[in-house]
């Protein structure tokens, strides 16, 4: 096959910069090891050469990664034919061994160690019964809180998802534009996670449920923002043109062909939000947000082993049942 | 009298894409015209520009007196609602009730808030009647089979009570048998109600059976209109490609 000048330069820097890039990671990978296991201390600079100079090699030697991808079988070279294999399993091997050293693994700690938890172990396994009924209260908060940070999240989130679904948008300048902030917006606010939220909250109206309620409900907005509106870039284009056809105005063609087709899917995302959000709730209530979550965060403090147990194995039971729940009513949602 | 009059209409896709080249169309009341040509040779766009779920690129179409390619948003939909239209994948809304989409049908009568009446449900009941759907009115679509579900189609059709139906390969995913009970309730309505109906087809033993005139079209311009009878092999063969054999659907 011929191929333009173009693309050529184009596959010829791809496959270099592929090169390079694993070049660069092994270079850096081994210096780490030299350095963690002698106790060294060789400088980025040095590896950084080091690395460099082995570019150079795999720029003269055939059938490395990078010149794998633009090559078919036959035409690869008998000589080193596998040489891009040996590359990938020394960058597993090494990747391995730098994370054993990085995470600190001790087998032998964690084998022996186990002594010093009896005292937890104990107290999560005699419940404190005299606090029972108390902690079944802050648990029905929890999970009121749980419910109104989802109901007010589902409005808002509707609105938007019609807004950051590509197949409406992408008509005109301004609804790309639109679709971009508001995708973008709504993925920086899921990666801040749910608890840095409830700080927030919890400085700007209070210690308490209504904080945790806050963070539950802005983190639920930018989740069903996706859910939602890729719900509605999947659907079936064919209704729609139908009831065009019928002479139908817009907004009854979003009553007919649209609305039906999303409708089921939507409330299965916002009871598994829902679902969602009970356990959030409980970190949340760690920084706080009130209910179980705080609860659990003061018997922790004070080292109140049993009271501990009573609300883990409360939570525990909460999230299972709400889990088989929400499973079974989403099944019946979605196969209609 | 003329239904539908086209004058040198084109459509371009993009500059490389020239979907329609000049055709000149007319479409008399009361015929059963089947449009016949390979994938991709123009069939559906031209269907699509007559109730403008197509933008025509230039040209003329004329529907009654009416100017559709002039025609504002409020106007096109009252020609829309004259003119029916069934889908290959017959676009139904499969999680609502058959009544439901046969009820669609008569959508621009409606408001957006508006109820449906005991008339319209007794009228969208006996149209579904009509093509043997009778008990199957509270029944979800998605549970019906590709068959049934084309007859729910037609029954939205006729709910619209038209006065042109265009059908849009209406029996390409359906299997043999079927196919034929469909274009038989097409023809039906074509016959008794003086429905006309435009219709495009890859069996030509089905446009023998029930079309009145046969236009073909390829690559964008029209090839071929007359009697279904005038097809002979080497006039297939000019539709079709040199290769082509002629396929036998009973």
């Amino acid at each position: 096959m011929i191929k333009s000048q173009n693309t050529l330069m184009k596959q010829r820097l791809i496959s270099n910069a592929l090169d390079y890039g694993i070049s660069l990671y092994l270079g850096s990978t081994i210096g780490y090891l030299i350095n963690y296991i002698f106790a060294l201390n060789i400088s980025p600079f040095f590896i950084f050469i080091w690395s460099s100079v082995a570019f150079l090699l795999l720029l003269a030697l055939p059938n490395t990664p990078g010149k794998g991808i633009y090559q078919d079988k036959d035409e690869r070279v008998k000589l080193f034919s596998k040489l891009y294999h040996y590359i990938y399993s020394l960058a597993i091997l090494l990747s391995l061994a730098v994370g054993w050293f990085m995470v600190e693994i001790e087998p032998f700690e964690f084998l022996t160690g186990m002594s010093g938890t009896r005292n937890i172990l104990r107290g999560l396994f005699t419940p404190d019964k005299e606090i029972f009924w108390k902690m079944v209260s802050e648990l029905i908060k929890t999970i009121y809180l749980a419910l109104m940070a989802t109901v007010f999240a589902v409005p808002i989130a509707f609105f938007l998802s019609f807004l950051a679904a590509s197949n409406l948008m992408n008509r005109s300048l301004i609804g790309r534009v639109t679709y971009a902030i508001i995708r973008t917006i709504s993925t920086v606010i899921r990666s801040i996670e749910a608890i840095v939220w409830a700080i927030i909250f919890a400085v700007w109206v209070g210690i308490g449920p209504f904080a945790g309620m806050l963070a539950l409900m802005i983190h639920s907005i930018a989740a069903l923002v996706k859910l939602y509106s890729e719900q509605i870039e999947n659907i079936d284009h064919g209704p729609i043109e139908a009831i065009t056809s019928t002479g139908a105005s817009t907004l009854q063609i979003w009553k007919y062909a649209v609305i039906p087709q999303i409708i089921n899917p939507f409330l299965a995302f916002t009871i598994y939000r829902w679902d969602i959000n009970v356990r959030m709730a409980t970190i949340v209530g760690f920084v706080g947000g009130g209910g179980i979550g705080l609860q659990l965060f003061q018997k922790q403090q004070m080292t109140d082993w049993n009271g501990v147990g009573t609300i883990v194995w409360l939570i525990a039971l909460a999230v299972w049942l709400m889990d088989m729940v929400s499973a079974e009513i989403r099944k019946r949602l979605l196969n209609n | 009298m003329s239904i539908i009059e086209i004058k040198k209409l084109n459509k371009f896709y993009d500059e490389s894409t020239h979907a329609l080249k000049d055709i000149d169309l007319d479409i008399k009341e009361g015929e059963f015209l089947i449009l016949l040509g390979l994938s991709g040779s123009g069939k559906s766009t031209l269907l699509r520009c007559i109730n403008r779920l197509i933008e025509p690129t230039s040209g003329e179409i004329n529907f009654l007196g009416n100017d559709v390619v002039k025609a504002n948003s409020l106007s096109l939909r009252s020609i829309r609602s004259d003119i029916a239209m069934i889908f290959q994948q017959f676009n139904l809304v499969k999680n609502i009730t058959v009544l439901t989409n046969v009820l669609t049908g008569n959508l621009s009568k409606h408001s957006l808030f508006s109820r449906w009446t005991k008339e319209e449900k007794e009228l969208a009941r006996q149209n579904l009647k009509r093509v043997g759907l009778q008990d199957f009115a509270y029944r979800k679509v998605r549970n019906l089979s590709g068959g049934q579900q084309q007859r729910v189609a037609i029954a939205r059709a006729l709910m619209q009570n038209p006065k042109l139906i265009l059908a849009d390969e209406p029996v390409a995913s359906l299997d043999p048998a079927t196919a034929d009970s469909v274009m038989n309730y097409l023809g039906t309505l074509n016959k008794e109600d003086g429905i006309t109906v435009v219709c495009s087809l890859h069996f030509l033993s089905l446009a023998r059976k029930y079309g009145t005139r046969v236009v073909a079209l390829k690559d964008g311009k029209i090839k071929f209109s007359g009697s279904p009878n005038d097809i002979d092999e080497q006039k297939f063969k000019d539709i079709y490609g040199e290769d082509a054999e002629e396929v036998e659907i009973r």
